[in-house]
């Protein structure tokens, strides 16, 4: 299909604009930061961001928080579409999406500096909403080894793991950590998704050589 | 005679946060309601209105997991306190007026005041969960913490928010508990 000249420049300017806000949100948070600062940044006009976001900051801030959750997926696909077994997928999806937690200039000052502005959409019914999704979205790499069922729930399981580990950090417990995150896969998530079997559904493959994971042992701490 | 000052004022705060919310409730709310003069208020919270805030924050928590500790502290066993204690919780959670108000009003101000407290609230679920690991044959080390401290931080997770689990059904909630609870405690 052609597309317009046009419209690559609109995505372009889209995600200067983007970028250019995160930025100013790892500076300086979402109070302080106007469109003014952004339009700077992104060395643009403000007729510019207003053609793009006719909405201005609000909708600038709308499209940094669907533009960083696509990069998250599309790095999460990247990382777990390299697994070659069940235990391999749950310690790349579970490091990968910690690593880019933590990592995230923006979002670590925002929770530090501005936490209303964040803990809302990650807590209590929200944080239901962002468990279904994201447990939708993983669903289908677990696919593979389970149940469908059992793939949505195992999914999910794993997304609200990292969340409980991300939102209250503690030095012994740090899922950016693949040796630690292998860890507590192999004691705790392997065995519990094996018993998520409700029925005595037939063969569950866990494992490229299909070893069930109550035998794997030694991996405590 | 202090202790009930300060007792009265927590709970005379709350009845004002209940009424009007965090953000509207004064020091002179406080006072009135609990016919105190703001000098008292003062006295107790120095920091005036926010220091009251947290105060009350922190108050209203730990009633609500003593109350949960006693619905749970004669369970026999680990997977009897798991199961009882994350229906209660999830329902008292459900059922708590205030919170489920301030959580669709005020979220902005509330949960950044709970989550500082988040530490402390997960070391104190551990705590109480390590006699039941020990009951359960696992012997007190470095697994015993790092199981109890996994085993807190889900259960937390669950009862705020249980996902696709119907914390009301008991068939799901033996199921969650042996499966992505315990399963793989020895």
């Amino acid at each position: 299909m052609l597309r317009h000249l046009g419209a690559d420049d609109r995505s372009s300017t889209r995600v200067r604009l983007v970028d250019a806000a995160l930025a100013c949100l790892a500076r300086q948070g979402i109070a302080k930061t106007t469109v003014d600062d952004i339009a700077r940044t992104a060395r643009l006009s403000r007729a510019t961001v207003y053609r793009t976001f006719p909405r201005g900051k609000e909708g600038i801030l709308a499209a940094v928080v669907e533009t960083e959750v696509a990069r998250l997926f599309s790095s999460l696909a990247v990382a777990m579409g390299e697994a070659s077994d069940l235990e391999d997928l749950l310690v790349a999806g579970m490091v990968e999406s910690a690593r880019q937690i933590r990592g995230h200039a923006a979002l670590t000052y925002l929770l530090e500096h501005e936490p209303g502005t964040v803990l809302p959409y990650l807590t209590f019914g929200e944080l239901d909403r962002l468990l279904l999704c994201a447990g939708d979205l993983a669903a289908p790499f677990f696919a593979r080894w389970l149940e469908p069922d059992q793939a949505s729930r195992a999914a999910e399981w794993a997304v609200r793991i990292v969340m409980a580990y991300c939102t209250d950090p503690a030095p012994d417990a740090d899922l950016t950590d693949p040796v630690h995150t292998r860890a507590l896969v192999r004691r705790f998530v392997l065995p519990g998704i094996l018993a998520l079997r409700i029925d005595g559904s037939p063969s569950t493959r866990f494992t490229s050589s299909n070893r069930p994971p109550t035998t794997i042992k030694g991996a405590a701490q | 005679m202090t202790s009930d000052v300060r007792e009265r004022l927590l709970q005379a705060t709350y009845d004002c946060v209940g009424r009007w919310g965090l953000a509207k409730t004064t020091v002179e709310d406080a006072a009135r309601e609990a016919g105190v003069s703001r000098a008292t208020v003062y006295r107790y919270f120095p920091g005036g209105r926010d220091e009251l805030i947290s105060a009350v924050v922190g108050w209203e928590f730990s009633r609500f997991f003593l109350r949960l500790y006693q619905e749970v502290s004669d369970a026999e066993s680990l997977e009897e306190v798991m199961e009882r204690g994350l229906m209660f919780a999830h329902r008292a959670l459900l059922e708590h007026e205030v919170l489920q108000r301030i959580l669709v009003t005020e979220p902005e101000i509330l949960l950044p005041r709970l989550t500082t407290e988040a530490d402390q609230t997960r070391t104190l679920v551990a705590a109480f969960l390590a006699p039941y690991l020990v009951r359960h044959g696992m012997t007190e080390g470095p697994d015993l913490d790092g199981t109890a401290d996994f085993l807190a931080r889900m259960v937390l997770s669950y009862i705020a928010s249980p996902g696709r689990w119907d914390l009301t059904d008991p068939g799901q909630v033996a199921l969650l508990v042996r499966s992505e609870l315990l399963a793989g405690i020895r």
